[in-house]
């Protein structure tokens, strides 16, 4: 299993107390297998995402990726292991806003030793369609654009597992559907899991599977036949 | 008015957010005011005490002082018709503890008084008994540093030349000390009944005769009456005139001088201040974006956001000018009982309305030309930003209406620092070096942000991701790098400029005065006393060199026809010593005109120093009446001679021929050059021999120099160290805007897989980036002012210094560094999914 989540839970230091976001979930995720997240505004899934990406530390329960239990590991042992695993895109994209287009997609691949990182950020971008806004800084760029860099920067070290927050979330009809593609080209091409958090029932139905939160719970998990056709 | 009521209500709705993003505002907006109230009010302390205790400090209402000689009987009656008339006669005189060759010996200032004194005030003495009784029978009291000195006790006898007196008492309380000025030995009090005979007091010998006058409870329009009246009878006496409403102006000159030199370095901490001030209400404005273009996109017309965050700012600077005076007003309070300790005067501690009122205009003015331009900014906020973040990427220039009130309020600030400081050449110096500062700062922070930008974008920093983002984050869009620059920049500058003028003061006085120094200057050797003298001296081995010369008092009453009290120079202020000869002497370099020959007995001819006489703008031929000792003398003067009077030796101005002033009774003035180990043989044998003649050690002459020095040093060290405090503050509050961008820049980073260890690199080279710009700009800066001050306000070579440079810079950007790390702790340790989800 690529990933594993037992028992997990999560509950966070709000205003008026601890609130309980996640009750008890548990699932499974095989290599190359990819998981649509669907479920109401404030159900949780962003969190559960980032529960994935060991971007938040369950309050119970085990968290494994790639047979590494991220509950146990530190905030140095977590980011060595994501710049060679994983790849993350934001709900709001989070490119740095003090870096281009080009540096934000190509800071990974450096991180990760790569030494071709400038040109295979290029290709990145090409790819998303963005070829011609290397220079631009976050600022200068339309929200689509920013959230296709985001997707670049995400995908450039090739991860194998990429955890997308909404990823065609703010694109038109023909641009989501291009980025779909590239998503699941990953997966085609270099066996890549995908785990997408999304209100699409387009791109849901593109998952091989697609579980539904409730109030942070496990609601329904839903296979779907077409995708495994 | 409706648009008015309409902004303060938006206004008062703004600050009902509370304070917490004011507080960098409200502390260097308070600092600097506090720095400036505190240092008039204790300014205002000391010159009002002056003026209430003047009569006093004078010793009487008024008083007339005539240099190497006693008042005639005719002049002692016009005295008279005055008031009750108490004199008094001050001389140098070597204090001894016996009149053998065995004897320990000190310098001390001598006041021989009459009854009458002191006519006003109290002498305080221990043990308290009454000065009459105590200066009875050849009675004396010391100043206790004398008795320390030369360790006796009371019951001692004490001799001053071959006259032997008995201690009497300590001198605790000298009333009038203020008025005399910054004297070279300790106090001696004896009676002027016991001089007669004494041999200490002699024509030609160098003594100030002062006639104190009580009038009774005269107003001031008297005193000018008989200032007037004075003046006519005693026109050609070359005397002084002196009443109590500028008893002391050597202390009120050294206090308005550094008390202004203080409000001038307040001014660059409030300049420094103004820069946080300025980046506070930049982020605040910045954060408000959004509420802005929301506003606009309601109907909120420019001008009602433009008035509604000036109130905010208004009421947050009235707030801000308002602590700083409590705290200016409280500090002169609670550090008075130090000031008074420190100064011969009494100090009137108390509040002062005026040196407030002051603090607050240049708080207000500094808060209007540091806020003015974010605030006028806010005209041009679109609606539109609230669909594309815009932020950085317009830079509009503000209406012509703002640009010009911005210039407006800058020349009054500049005006009143100038009018008010009462130095207004180094007041408008300072404001130009400021002005300079910041731009030389604004441009540094440009060049480093596009040098960074320029960088980033260079293969040579791929691969290097930590260095790429503090570059980018340097150069990259949002103004913080800015800030961080000129707080640091402009707070540095003002430290390397004080430490330069330190620096070189200190290397002037260790370095160049003790090595070509005399060991002595012997005054007061009588004509016949100087063929013993010099065989003394002129015979050891360990002297390498002896300079005479004979030296007279006299006042210079008028040159080419000029009176000298239209001339405002130190030449012709009050008694000036000067000399004759019939050579110009070995060393002496005769640079315009012809030295008289030797033996000539013509008309009198003056030789002139050169510097001087460009100053007062004297030709050769010019003729110059001088009054010596009551007797008016006309003098041509044929030549100019170059005199250094930094080198310790001797140095007359005014030199006549001999023949022109042989006969006036005159006592003759020696440097010897020894080494320091044969200097107490020198002194005991000399004063052995001739008791009457005073030695004054120049090593000691400049450990008091020093120590005046070191006090103004000491003064402008605190100056700038308030000036470091409102800096640091402002860095502080710069890396703490910045703490934002951090934990996000950090978050995401970490998402992206890089360690804490790589992003703390890239914060740290952040920093140093940052610290290097403001550094370098701090040495320039800095070098620049230190040698501008040195060079047109002190007259003084001028030197890098190298060591003092540096430290203060690399001190500077280790501040940097260590704030931007302490900010650091809390971006690495946060949780990315917490930092991320809020950003959403
Ligand atoms: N820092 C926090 N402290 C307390 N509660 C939080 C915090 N952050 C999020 N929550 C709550 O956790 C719940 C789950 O949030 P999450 O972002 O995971 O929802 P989501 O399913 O992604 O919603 P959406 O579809 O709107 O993005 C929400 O109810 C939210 O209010
Ligand atoms: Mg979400």
């Amino acid at each position: 299993m690529v990933l594993s989540l037992r028992d997990v839970s999560l509950s966070l230091q709000g205003n008026a107390g601890m609130v309980d976001i996640l009750h008890s979930i548990s699932l499974e995720v095989a290599r190359g297998d990819t998981l649509g997240l669907v479920g109401p505004s404030g159900s949780g899934k962003s969190s559960l995402l980032m529960l994935m990406g060991g971007l938040e530390k369950a309050t119970g329960g085990e968290v494994m990726a790639l047979g590494n239990d991220l509950t146990e590991m530190d905030e140095d042992q977590l980011a060595r292991f994501r710049r060679s695993h994983m790849g993350v895109v934001f709900q709001s994209f989070h490119l740095i806003p003090t870096m281009t287009a080009l540096e934000n997609v190509a800071t990974p691949l450096e991180l990760a030793g790569v030494v071709d990182a400038f040109d295979r950020a290029q290709a990145e971008l090409q790819a998303v369609g963005l070829g011609h806004r290397t220079d631009h800084y976050p600022a200068q760029l339309s929200g689509g654009e920013q959230q296709r860099v985001a997707l670049a920067r995400a995908a450039a070290p090739r991860p194998d597992i990429l955890l997308a927050d909404e990823p065609t979330g703010n694109l038109d009809q023909a641009t989501g559907e291009a980025i779909m593609d590239l998503l699941f080209g990953l997966r085609d091409r270099y066996g890549a899991t995908l785990v997408l958090v999304t209100h699409s029932t387009e791109l849901a139905a593109r998952c091989d599977r697609t579980i539904r939160l409730v109030d942070g719970r496990l609601d329904t998990e839903t296979v779907n036949a077409k995708a495994a056709e | 008015m409706n648009w008015l009521r309409q902004a303060a209500t938006i206004a008062r709705r703004e600050l009902r957010g509370g304070l917490s993003g004011f507080r960098v505002f409200l502390a260097c907006l308070a600092l600097g005011v506090a720095a400036i109230a505190a240092v008039g009010s204790v300014r205002v302390s000391i010159t009002d005490g002056l003026a209430r205790e003047g009569s006093v400090i004078l010793g009487g209402d008024a008083e007339l002082q005539f240099h190497y000689r006693r008042a005639s009987d005719e002049e002692r009656a016009v005295l008279e018709g005055l008031g009750s008339v108490s004199e008094i006669l001050d001389f140098r005189s070597m204090a001894a503890t016996g009149d053998g060759p065995d004897a320990d010996r000190a310098l001390t200032q001598v006041k021989a008084v009459d009854d009458l004194y002191p006519l006003v005030g109290r002498v305080e003495l221990s043990p308290d008994i009454p000065l009459s009784d105590a200066l009875a029978d050849n009675g004396i009291v010391a100043h206790p540093v004398l008795m320390d000195r030369l360790g006796m006790a009371i019951g001692d006898a004490l001799y001053l030349g071959t006259k032997r007196f008995t201690l009497r008492a300590a001198l605790t309380r000298e009333p009038d000390a203020g008025g005399a000025g910054f004297g070279l030995g300790p106090r001696t009090l004896v009676s002027l009944a016991a001089l007669d005979g004494s041999g200490l007091v002699s024509e030609g010998s160098l003594f100030e005769a002062q006639y104190r006058i009580d009038m009774g409870d005269v107003s001031d329009e008297v005193l000018d009456a008989t200032e007037v009246q004075v003046g006519t009878a005693f026109a050609d006496a070359g005397a002084r005139w002196r009443d109590r409403r500028n008893a002391a102006p050597q202390v009120e000159r050294f206090v308005d001088r550094i008390g202004s030199f203080l409000v001038l370095v307040g001014l660059a901490g409030l300049a420094v201040g103004g820069v946080g001030v300025s980046a506070a209400v930049r982020s605040y404005l910045e954060r408000k974006t959004g509420v802005i273009a929301t506003l606009k996109t309601l109907g909120a017309e420019g001008r009602v956001i433009f008035a509604a965050y000036m109130m905010q700012i208004g009421v947050l600077a009235v707030l801000g000018i308002a602590i700083g005076l409590a705290l200016g007003a409280a500090i002169p309070l609670a550090i008075g009982p130090l000031i008074k300790a420190q100064l011969p005067v009494p100090v009137a501690l108390g509040v002062h309305l005026g040196p407030l009122l002051e603090a607050a205009l240049y708080g207000a003015l500094t808060a209007l030309v540091f806020t003015l331009w974010p605030l006028a900014r806010t005209e041009q906020v679109r609606a539109a930003s609230l669909f594309r973040d815009v932020s950085g990427a317009v830079r509009i220039w503000p209406r012509k209406r703002y640009i010009a009130a911005l210039t407006l309020a800058v020349v009054v600030l500049i005006a009143s620092s100038a009018i008010l400081s009462g130095i207004p050449t180094l007041a408008l110096y300072s404001a130009g070096g400021i002005i300079v500062a910041l731009a030389l700062l604004i441009g540094a922070a440009w060049g480093v942000r596009r040098l960074s930008r320029a960088l980033a974008g260079t293969r040579a920093v791929r691969g290097h991701p930590a260095l790429r983002l503090a570059l980018g984050s340097v150069g990259g869009p949002g103004g913080e790098a800015t800030a961080v620059v000129l707080s640091l920049g402009l707070g540095l500058t003002v430290l390397a400029a004080v430490g330069q003028i330190d620096a070189n003061m200190r290397a002037a006085i260790d370095r160049d005065l003790p090595e070509i120094a005399p060991s002595y200057f012997f005054v007061d050797i009588q004509p016949d006393q100087l063929p013993v003298f010099l065989d003394r001296v002129e015979n050891d081995p360990a002297v390498s060199r002896v300079d005479t010369a004979p030296m007279l008092g006299g006042v210079v009453r008028s040159i080419a026809g000029k009176p000298a009290s239209e001339i405002d120079h130190w030449v012709t202020r009050g008694d000036r010593r000067i000399s004759f000869a019939d050579t110009p002497g070995e060393g002496t370099r005769v640079v315009e005109g012809e030295f008289w020959p030797e033996g000539y007995t013509g008309p009198p001819q003056i030789s002139f120093a050169r510097e001087e006489a460009q100053e007062l703008g004297i030709k050769l031929g010019d003729e110059i009446v001088m009054n010596v000792l009551g007797r008016d003398i006309t003098g041509t003067v044929t030549n100019f001679r170059e005199v250094d009077f930094s080198s310790g030796g001797i140095g007359f101005v005014i030199i006549f021929n001999t023949a022109a002033l042989q006969g006036a009774p005159h006592t003759w003035l020696s440097t010897v050059y020894a080494e320091e180990s044969a200097e107490a043989a020198i002194l005991r044998d000399v004063a052995g021999d001739a008791p009457n003649i005073t030695a004054i050690r120049v090593r000691d002459a400049i450990a008091l120099v020093t120590e005046v020095l070191g006090a103004l040093a000491a003064a402008t060290s605190w100056g700038a160290g308030a000036t470091l405090l409102t800096g640091f503050i402002v860095l502080i509050g710069a890396a703490a805007a910045g703490e934002r961008s951090r934990t996000f820049e950090a978050s995401v980073l970490k998402t992206l897989g890089a360690t804490r260890a790589t992003i703390l690199t890239s914060f740290a080279i952040r920093s140093a980036l940052l610290g290097a710009a403001a550094g370098t700009v701090a040495i320039i800066g800095g070098a620049l002012a230190g040698w501008g001050i040195l060079t047109f306000v002190m007259e003084a070579p001028f030197t890098f210094e190298w060591r003092s440079a540096l430290a203060i810079v690399l001190g500077g950007s280790l501040a940097t560094l260590l704030a931007g790390l302490a900010f650091a702790w809390r971006p690495l340790a946060a949780r990315p999914a917490g930092v991320l989800r809020a950003q959403d």
